[in-house]
């Protein structure tokens, strides 16, 4: 067992021949720290709270008693790692029951047998030691899961990120977009959390939600670049072929498809619902209400948003208030009352962050 | 006077202390100890005070080295008058006292004979 050095025990009770009692049971092996009241055995316990391998204590003694010792120790959380064995001249069941919950490891009653207290002296300890050992053990553990889950984590981010702006690239954006897009959908999440749990969205799915809205557009990768990059507005037909790259986007997920996965569905839907709107206007599926998964729902108004405030080459950017208004007023096709009830919420933190957060270098806002 | 004969004297029990403690020096060591003891010296004030809590916690403890000493006889009226404090019944204890005090006299002057030699 690492470091253990804790060689102490600590033994209070007002009357001498008590404490001596349980002394010369245990100082051939042990070191001996002596207590006569319960205030003295307090001092003790913070001052050598790093070498007592064990406590007696005394129920009755002046100043505080056994049992004010043990609630002070419970709750100082010294209970935790230094067992104490109740000394008491009678049996009552109401002490006794104190002394447990407040968590004494064992009550032993005048008079004890020197060999009886040694062994149950020594089976706590050794509960103790290996307890502490297996929690010491188990957190190193924890530890190292934890940091080779959050290199998984990062790792996964960067692919997420590299993927998704292959899409932004080839369209010859900045790749902010994306960023940008991550960083509404995380806001918009945080309102709808707090505002409507009744969706049952957790941080673990909010978490995998956010990385999956970079994904939104990744069928772009299938819109050929005469559309994808023309200098202008787009034909009918060309705004045809355009709208497909929601379902480009999910044939190239499905390649890969991962149905046990929860990553993978809030790929899919986003992928494929982000145009839909809430009356069945939108595409390519033309849902309606609820059939709307609210991850797309969310990523969807965000998506119009950004998309209102950046610069396109048929367009001039809109002012972050204007582009909030033209969404509320339904300008841009209608969103669920309460996805727009959490972007009115988050408004004002959506404005600080178009304006702040990033280096629009490609739009002019304002 | 050996330790036996010391135990038989006042009312204690031999066995019972030779079991726990296994030698006689250390029963000499420990009878010493209880002479220096203050709690029946605490016990008496308290209750001529009028202090049932205090005097409680005397004879408690006093019951309580008795049971480690095997000092039968003294322990059974330690132990009845502890009772009676903790019930806070003053008047009781004071007359139980004298009991006490006979038995607490006859294991001191016990030990005193046993430390003599």
């Amino acid at each position: 067992m690492e470091a253990m050095e804790k060689n102490t025990i600590l033994i209070a009770d007002d009357a001498e021949i008590n404490r001596e009692m349980l002394k010369f049971i245990f100082d051939e092996q042990y070191s001996i720290i002596e207590a006569r009241d319960g205030e003295e055995a307090i001092s003790c316990i913070m001052e050598n709270s790093d070498k007592i391998c064990l406590t007696f204590l005394d129920l009755l003694m002046p100043k505080k008693s056994g049992l004010d010792v043990l609630r002070f120790m419970n709750e100082a959380d010294y209970i935790d790692f230094i067992p104490v064995i109740m000394i008491t001249g009678e049996a009552t069941d109401e002490t006794d029951e104190k002394a447990y919950e407040y968590g004494a490891s064992d009550i032993i009653y005048k008079p004890f047998a020197p060999n009886v207290v040694m062994r149950r002296a020594k089976n706590i300890m050794e509960l103790f030691e290996h307890r502490i050992y297996l929690e010491q053990k188990l957190e190193k553990r924890t530890r190292q899961l934890r940091e080779s889950r959050e290199k998984l984590e990062r790792s996964n981010e960067f692919l997420i990120n590299a993927l998704s702006s292959v899409v932004e690239f080839r369209s010859l954006e900045s790749g902010e977009h994306i960023q940008r897009i991550k960083y509404f959908t995380r806001l918009l999440l945080k309102h709808i959390m707090e505002m409507y749990p009744g969706y049952g969205i957790t941080e673990e799915q909010a978490a995998l939600i956010v990385n999956a809205s970079a994904l939104h557009d990744i069928g772009k990768i299938a819109i050929p670049d005469s559309i994808l990059l023309k200098p202008g507005r787009l034909s009918e037909d060309e705004f045809a072929e355009m709208k497909k790259h929601t379902m480009y986007g999910c044939e190239l997920l499905e390649k890969f498809k991962q149905d046990d996965n929860e990553f993978y569905h809030y790929c899919y839907d986003i992928c494929r619902y982000h145009h839909e709107r809430h009356d069945g206007n939108g595409y390519p599926d033309n849902l309606k209400g609820d059939e709307i998964p609210i991850w797309a729902q969310v990523v969807a108004i965000v998506d119009v948003y950004d998309a209102l405030v950046s610069k396109r080459v048929y367009k001039d950017p809109f002012a972050a208030e204007e582009a909030a208004r033209m969404i509320i007023d339904g300008e841009c096709g209608e969103f669920s009352p309460e996805v727009l009830d959490c972007f009115v919420n988050a408004k004002q933190e959506l404005f600080t962050m178009t304006e702040d957060e990033f280096s629009f270098a490609d739009v002019m806002v304002r | 006077m050996t330790v036996q004969e010391f135990y038989d004297e006042v009312g204690g029990d031999y066995n019972e202390i030779m079991s726990r403690l296994r030698t006689e020096d250390r029963i000499r060591k420990f009878a010493g100890m209880f002479t220096r003891d203050e709690s029946y010296l605490s016990l008496v004030r308290c209750i001529n005070e009028g202090d049932a809590d205090e005097a409680f916690r005397a004879a408690h403890t006093m019951k309580g080295m008795c049971q480690n000493m095997a000092f039968t006889r003294l322990y059974k009226s330690s132990h009845e008058i502890t009772e009676v404090l903790r019930g806070k019944d003053l008047e009781t204890a004071k007359q139980m006292l004298e009991v006490v005090t006979e038995d607490y006299n006859i294991v001191i002057a016990g030990i005193e004979k046993l430390l003599a030699q």
